[in-house]
């Protein structure tokens, strides 16, 4: 019974096939806000599914490719992780599917792995703007991927643990976007930077380098690493509004909580102009992480002053 | 100094080289001067800082006459002078270069080269520009006895030939921005070495929308040509359409009633309100502020929506006949226009604020491309680009034309001559455009709107300058009494201002490149000059879409 | 100094209808002037044939039947036209027009010759042509 709990659990609900939907499910809103936000129709409800079984179908063509084992692998991975990632966060307002002590870090390095495949698979192909792309790519990490993980770090040492579930329970009694209104803050435009939303899109700069370190990939890999980021953009707006919005536990606070969040996000999506790579960097390494580490120190002398 | 004072001081200055001086019209001198006396002579007036270097003009007077004729054309407010050099028509024609003295004239002169067959001597004027790398030597499309045969792709060459990929000398890399790309709505080749993100070294090659419309002019008669020249640009469509006009009207010498010209002006205005709003649009986009994108080109559909209504079509609106214009503007027009306008004037008030205060934007446009008075002189720059700069070069402030001596438009300039400067310079504008486009609605002469024309326009030569959304359009215009042109040389604003690109992209990080090319907004189908597509076997056949997937697959594979 | 500046137009958008036109579900009517596809009147025309030679791109072609009893037959080659308003503007008697109802004219074959006429001349000049088969001219 546990095994066949556990496979469903892995592969249809909901993780794996009910995650898949979810993630088209939000790429849709994204769009279709996004679109109203700019007095346009958008795109009707059907369109990501469209775009992936579309994907699907096409040729893909390996143009001048380094090393075609990493062509092929890359896209499994970077899904791979992202899927794996989902594991240990409540999706749908349920208990994570697997818990174990410090699930927080491995999480946000699975989600990070995506990031890095996407970088790896820019050097691969011998494009320039794939090249350029990989190496903004990589670049934007370590430029946010430290105070992401530090605003993350408030409420779990709010909770006194790395491990989701039990910050999420913990969360249910406090709603730390009140007590860590600056590590709300980071969290969010952080997860902005993670998923390379507007405007820390530099290194897929559509205007400067067509597509960044995509720019080689059609077909099959293409769909691969599309699916891989709207589960990224799922699993990344669970852990925030888990951690900040007072945990989710059922189904209607999650659905509530991440289209609230997700809806902030698509806003400051439209407001904001593209920031070129050296500003994104500037601009976290002084901004970023200076405030998510002074709210780290007040949040270390409260619990010390509390306890 | 109106214009003929203008003209007596540049006569005094090519005194020494001048042999001969005549005066085709009011504005106009005409010097004659033999080809070692160019460069003393170009010097000359650049140093009295007497205007700048407009347009160079290549003549073919055909194999009976013998010669060939070069024209440099230099413009000072209305004056216009131009310095004459006829050759013999040689197997070796050729002229010194003047780019050291005027750094632009290295892509006119590039254009005399690819086209004509000057030799132009010194410097890099000798390399191509316009045309591909596999057209054949010695084989020059404006020349009077070519013939299309001769047009055959050489063996061996591509089309284009791109450095390898990847690495190029240390830590080098070259970018390549185009034919396609999605920062350029037309094809063009740009190479930007960069070093890391840091660009190192800039160059370009043009030429992938040219469709030989000025040889195509030669074997049309007038009335046709001037479908063909409006059909040169889509978004500067009535401009060039209105310098034609204006200048075969000229050498008929007859006069367009003024409620023609009140329209014409009405629909000129619209126009730049067309272009300037489409450019912001497309400065956004490079810049990532889709927003903007999509709401100023929301508001761009009234306004074609206005053109629509009065014109007949949304882009290429053929107002213009010889002799006057087409459609009148009527009472519901008026008002439709008027509605119109005022709701286009709240909104451009509100794009001028946000480009202005707008943070985030500003990241992107303050402080980037700055170009100096000095600068901006030197590299002869036009239109807006230049004004942004301080310099007030504008054709219809300067050398008013048609019914602009009787609706005046004021000038606008900035002075920081960086990307914000620009985007303000192009709004401030419009609104100027809207206040005087509401005087002419409220103020239209009567009469009549059109003259007769004579099918066969008498013999003559004549210059007609027209100010663009993007500049000084300058058009040559050569008839020798019949039916047809003898030669239409068409000078275009994008092509002086790419040096502003080029000169300023150095140093810049590759994230500023697009922003820099927009900022200038250039309009390549007006400014290029050829791909002919001949099969790969050497026959004239269109390809097959099977031919054309195959070629493609091929060359990229390589 | 400001962020958001476009925040009052993003609001607003959502009150607004969009601005999308749901072509070809919503078809927005085409104002009195647009240039659209060439009509042709023949009991008006003189045969002058000025539309013929200031067209810019050769889309028309008179043949005259019989220039005193006013038998015409306009050969109008669509993909050619330019919709520039040339030939409207040349007939002094008002003999040609541009649609502005018929616009849509995107097709699956390639037969665009459209000809124009009284039925009978149009069936004689078609028989004629089929009988006697003429050197066609460049496509």
């Amino acid at each position: 019974m546990n095994t066949l709990t556990s496979l469903t659990s892995l592969l249809i609900f909901p993780a794996g096939l009910t995650l898949l939907l979810m993630g088209m499910l939000y790429e849709w809103t994204d769009r279709k806000l996004v679109a109203r936000f700019q007095n346009r129709t958008g795109p009707r409800w059907f369109q990501p599914i469209a775009d992936v079984v579309k994907l699907f179908a096409k040729e893909q063509i390996t143009p001048g490719i380094k090393n075609p084992v990493l062509f092929f692998g890359l896209p499994i991975a970077a899904i791979s992780g992202a899927l794996t990632a989902a594991l240990y966060v409540p999706l749908l307002g349920f208990a994570p599917a697997h818990s174990l002590p410090g699930d927080l870090i491995v999480t946000i390095y699975l989600l990070s792995l995506l990031t890095m495949c996407m970088g790896l698979a820019g050097w691969n192909t011998s494009s320039r703007f794939a090249l350029v792309g990989a190496t903004r790519a990589l670049t934007q990490v370590f430029a946010y991927e430290a105070p992401f993980l530090l605003a993350l770090l408030g409420p779990a040492m709010a909770a006194g643990s790395w491990q989701i579930n039990v910050i999420n329970d913990y969360a249910a009694n406090h709603w730390f976007i009140i007590s860590q209104p600056v590590g709300f803050v980071i969290a969010l435009i952080g997860l902005m930077g993670k998923l390379e939303l507007p405007p820390f899109d530099a290194p897929e700069a559509e205007t400067e380098i067509v597509a960044g370190a995509l720019t080689e990939y059609s077909g099959r890999g293409l769909a691969m690493f599309k699916i891989g980021k709207s589960i990224e953009l799922v699993v990344g707006i669970t852990l925030v509004s888990a951690f900040y919005l007072g945990g989710l536990h059922g189904i209607l606070p999650f659905l509530t909580k991440t289209l609230g969040v997700l809806f902030v996000m698509t806003m400051l999506q439209s407001l904001l102009t593209r920031l070129r790579i050296d500003q994104t960097v500037g601009l976290w390494w002084r901004f970023g992480t200076i405030l998510v580490l002074a709210q780290i120190v007040i949040i270390i002398l409260l619990k010390g002053g509390l306890s | 100094m109106n214009s003929e004072q203008n003209l007596q001081q540049a006569e005094q200055l090519l005194a020494a080289w001048n042999k001969e001086t005549t005066h085709p019209e009011a504005n106009r001198l005409d010097a004659a001067i033999v080809a070692d006396d160019l460069r003393p002579a170009v010097r000359a007036l650049h140093d009295a800082h007497w205007g700048y270097l407009s347009s160079i003009t290549g003549l073919d007077l055909g194999p009976d006459a013998g010669q060939m004729e070069a024209l440099y054309h230099f413009c000072n407010g209305a004056a216009i002078a131009t310095l004459r050099i006829r050759l013999p028509r040689t197997s070796d024609v050729s002229l010194p270069t003047i780019e050291d003295i005027i750094p632009p004239a290295t892509f006119f002169e590039r254009e005399l080269h690819e086209m004509l067959g000057f030799r132009i001597e010194g410097g890099k004027s000798n390399e191509r520009l316009f045309i591909p790398d596999d057209w054949p030597e010695d084989v020059y499309p404006l020349r009077e006895d070519f013939k299309i045969e001769q047009a055959r792709p050489v063996e061996g060459r591509h089309a284009d030939e791109l450095p390898e990929a990847g690495v190029v000398g240390g830590n080098k890399f070259v970018i390549p921005i185009g034919p396609q790309h999605p920062a350029l709505k037309e094809p063009g080749h740009f190479e930007f070495t960069v070093d890391g993100e840091i660009v190192t070294a800039a160059s370009m090659r043009l030429g992938y929308a040219h469709r030989g419309i000025e040889k195509a002019a030669e074997s049309r008669n007038w009335i046709q040509n001037l479908y063909l020249f409006e059909r040169i640009c889509g978004i500067c469509s009535h401009t060039h359409a209105l310098a034609y006009s204006m200048g075969v009207e000229k050498l008929a010498q007859v006069e367009v009633p003024a409620r023609a010209q009140a329209i014409r002006e009405l629909v000129a205005g619209l126009e730049r309100i067309h272009s300037h709003l489409l450019w912001l649009g497309v400065t956004a986009h490079e810049a990532g502020f889709d927003t903007l994108f999509m709401y100023s080109w929301r508001d761009r559909e009234t306004v074609m929506n206005l053109l629509e209504q009065l014109t007949g079509n949304r882009v290429n609106y053929s107002a213009n006949v010889l002799g006057g214009v087409k459609s009148d503007v009527g009472p519901e027009q008026a008002k439709a226009i008027k509605e119109g306008l005022n709701f286009l004037e709240t909104r451009i008030r509100h794009y001028l604020e946000v480009v202005t205060t707008d943070t985030m934007f500003l990241n992107r446009t303050r402080g980037i491309g700055t170009i100096s008075y000095e600068e901006a002189e030197e590299f002869g720059l036009l239109g807006p680009t230049a004004r942004a700069s301080g310099l007030l070069r504008d054709v219809r402030v300067e050398a008013p034309y048609g019914a602009y001596t009787r609706f005046p438009i004021s000038g606008v300039t900035e002075t920081n001559g960086d990307l914000e400067a620009r985007c303000v310079v192009r709004l401030k504008e419009l609104l100027v455009s809207c206040f005087a486009l509401r005087t002419i609605v409220d103020n239209l002469p009567e009469g009549p709107l059109t003259t007769k024309m004579p099918r066969k326009v008498p013999a003559g030569e004549t210059i007609s300058r027209v100010e663009a959304p993007r500049g000084e359009l300058f058009y040559y215009i050569k008839s020798n009494g019949t039916e047809h042109p003898a030669r239409v040389h068409i000078r275009t604003p994008s092509l002086c201002n790419w040096v502003s690109v080029l000169e300023k992209a150095v140093g810049r990080q590759l994230a500023d490149v697009p922003m820099l090319i927009a900022g200038m907004d250039p309009c390549f189908s007006c400014n290029d000059r050829l791909v002919t597509t001949v099969g790969a076997s050497g026959d004239r056949k269109t390809w097959s879409w099977k031919q054309l997937r195959e070629y493609g697959i091929e060359y990229y594979k390589r | 100094m400001r962020i958001g500046t476009m925040f009052k137009d993003i609001v607003r958008s959502f009150f607004t209808k969009s601005s999308t036109q749901l072509y070809p579900v919503e078809r927005i009517a085409p104002p009195e002037r647009y240039r659209g596809i060439l009509s042709y009147n023949p009991s008006v025309c003189t045969g002058c044939t000025l539309c013929v030679k200031d067209c810019p791109s050769d889309a028309i072609e008179l043949v005259i039947l019989d220039r005193a009893a006013k038998k015409y037959v306009m050969k109008y080659r669509m993909d050619r036209c330019i919709y520039c308003g040339q030939c409207v503007v040349n007939c002094k008697p008002k003999g040609i027009g541009m649609s502005n109802q018929e616009w849509e004219h995107a097709a699956l074959d390639q037969n665009f010759m459209v000809y124009y006429g009284k039925e009978l001349d149009i069936a004689k000049y078609l028989e004629s042509t089929a009988a006697a088969p003429v050197a066609k001219t460049d496509s």
